[in-house]
């Protein structure tokens, strides 16, 4: 009798002990594969905001070219300055444009003169970032509106932080519920199993033949359960990628790229196989005692 | 296979089961333990096949003492083993079949010959209209051939028979008994069969080891010159 069979037996005999290490399994394995898309989109988001220039400065309308020079020339003398980039009134439309070409409407009505030309500085100390705004956040001849992402990226980093932790917590905890449960049941099994392993000890059989039947079992619980766990989560998140990914515009949020859900899909497969493995492994250790 | 008793005492706590046994089992040899109930009949199986360990002495099989064997010598000692127990040990959600088939895995029997084999074991034992039968669907008898088959499947060079016609009425009684005693003439098979019916070791004419109290009252093949294993307490038998 092959050791598959065996295994096959000994799910089948007991569905619903069976069923509970599947479904625990599973869920685990749903639970951990959303926090791994949210932190995906998360360091999207966090990435899209680090690569935006760092402070903006919407100069006022009508002022001439000698004016935006000096302002330019100005921002260029502070120490650290990694890039500054005029941005007309022309070049904020075509921006504007692109990033509302899926709704006309909102395109229609404007024009170049509507939108403010500005200068987009990005610096690498951000005490420099400091100055520029206590400098010109004053200038309200020159100056209409400085904006300063600097709050925006902080409180940011510390939520994708919050949640990253949240996650590697959760997905610990998880874990070790997941290889409890497989234990326990393993156990279970064994223990309703032991006049089988008995008789067949006696008759010859090796411990790694008593063992192979389990340590399959578990190995079947660990691998089916992250399969199908991370399948369901990457299927509803397709469904719904959509509508997520048109709420966090124009950051893409949920992934489009079909190697990161096969690489995270297979990472879980292996991750929940070792699982499996190492808890029906120490299972089988702590009550194969013939 | 050679099955050596040299001075073994077992005991449990304060109870002294087995007292100073000694005696030798050849290839082909077929031995009858005979004794009351609770004299050590089946402690002396239980040690052959390493589930109990002596309190001293030495256990000899092919000359590994399985007191000190390592678990490979054990299991390997254990697959030349058929073993029927006085209460069958079939497992109990597996057919007769899957009882079969599951020695016949435990000892590497060639895939291909496996259903062969259990054909064969099974015509040989009768129980060709009850192989897909669960023992809790057999009767005493049925149960008792059942076990005989696993062990007979493997081909074993020695049959270990606990009390197995305890439960069988007078007629299933002899016909397993003249069972066990063609495999001896036919295969050489060695057979070491406890049991405390007289009637059958009387007509059988076989070696008999006779226990009282966990000692060794007499041994039937036994002459001055085969004591070669037993401690002086033995040597007037």
């Amino acid at each position: 009798m092959s050791t598959f069979k065996t295994t096959w037996h000994h799910i089948r005999r007991s569905p619903f002990q069976s069923l509970t290490a599947m479904l625990v399994m599973v869920f685990s394995f749903l639970v951990i594969s959303v926090f791994i898309v949210v932190n995906y989109g998360l360091s999207g988001v966090l990435s899209y905001f680090e690569t935006k220039p760092e402070i903006t400065l919407f100069i006022k309308d009508g002022l001439d070219s000698q004016t935006v020079d000096n302002i330019q020339k100005d921002l260029a003398s502070y120490q650290d300055i990694k890039e500054i980039k005029y941005i007309s009134k022309d070049k904020a439309l075509e921006i504007y444009k692109q990033e509302n070409k899926d709704n006309p409407m909102l395109t229609e009505m404007v024009t170049a003169s509507i939108l403010p030309a500005s200068f987009e500085v990005t610096v690498s100390d951000p005490n420099t970032l400091e100055q520029i705004y206590q400098n010109y956040a004053a200038k309200n001849d020159v100056i209409d509106e400085v904006i300063y992402q600097k709050d925006i990226i902080n409180s940011l980093l510390d939520w994708t932080n919050i949640i990253r932790r949240t996650g590697v917590a959760v997905t610990l905890i998880i874990a070790f519920i997941s290889f409890f449960t497989v234990f326990i049941i393993i156990g279970m099994k064994i223990t309703n199993r032991k006049e089988e392993i008995r008789i067949s000890r006696l008759l010859g059989a090796s411990h790694l033949y008593v063992k192979k039947p389990f340590l399959l079992e578990g190995l079947f619980y660990g691998v089916f359960g992250s399969f199908v766990g991370s399948v369901l989560t990457f299927s509803f998140i397709i469904i719904f990628r959509q509508s997520i990914n048109s709420f966090f515009q124009p950051v893409e949020f949920i992934s489009y790229d079909t190697l990161f859900y096969a690489l995270v899909l297979i990472s879980e497969v292996f991750l929940g196989a070792f699982i499996g493995l190492l808890a029906s492994w120490i299972g089988a250790k702590r009550y194969i005692k013939f | 296979m050679k099955i050596v008793f040299d001075n073994v005492d077992k005991s449990f706590g304060i109870i002294h089961a087995l007292k100073d046994i000694s005696f030798k089992v050849d290839q082909g040899d077929f031995v009858f333990i005979v004794g009351h109930s609770g004299a050590g009949k089946s402690t002396i199986l239980k040690l052959i096949l390493n589930q109990l360990k002596p309190t001293s002495g030495q256990i000899l099989i092919d000359g590994i003492d399985i007191s000190t064997g390592s678990k490979e010598q054990i299991n390997q000692i254990r697959r030349k083993i058929g073993v029927i127990f006085q209460d069958y040990q079939l497992i109990f959600d597996k057919s007769v079949e899957e009882n079969i088939a599951l020695i016949l895995d435990i000892v590497s029997y060639p895939k291909e010959k496996i259903q062969e084999r259990i054909d064969e074991v099974i015509n040989q034992v009768g129980l060709e209209n009850r192989r897909f039968l669960f023992p809790s669907q057999l009767s005493g008898g049925e149960l008792q051939r059942a076990a005989l088959a696993r062990s007979l499947a493997i081909e074993p060079e020695v049959i270990l028979a606990d009390e197995p016609t305890g439960n069988l009425d007078p007629e299933n009684s002899w016909n397993l008994v003249k069972l066990l005693k063609d495999i001896n003439q036919k295969n050489k098979t060695s057979i070491i069969m406890t049991t405390h019916n007289y009637e059958i070791v009387e007509a059988l004419g076989k070696r008999k080891i006779e226990i009282v109290n966990g000692e060794i009252k007499k041994d039937s093949n036994k002459t001055p010159k085969k004591i070669i294993y037993s401690s002086k307490k033995h040597e007037h038998v």
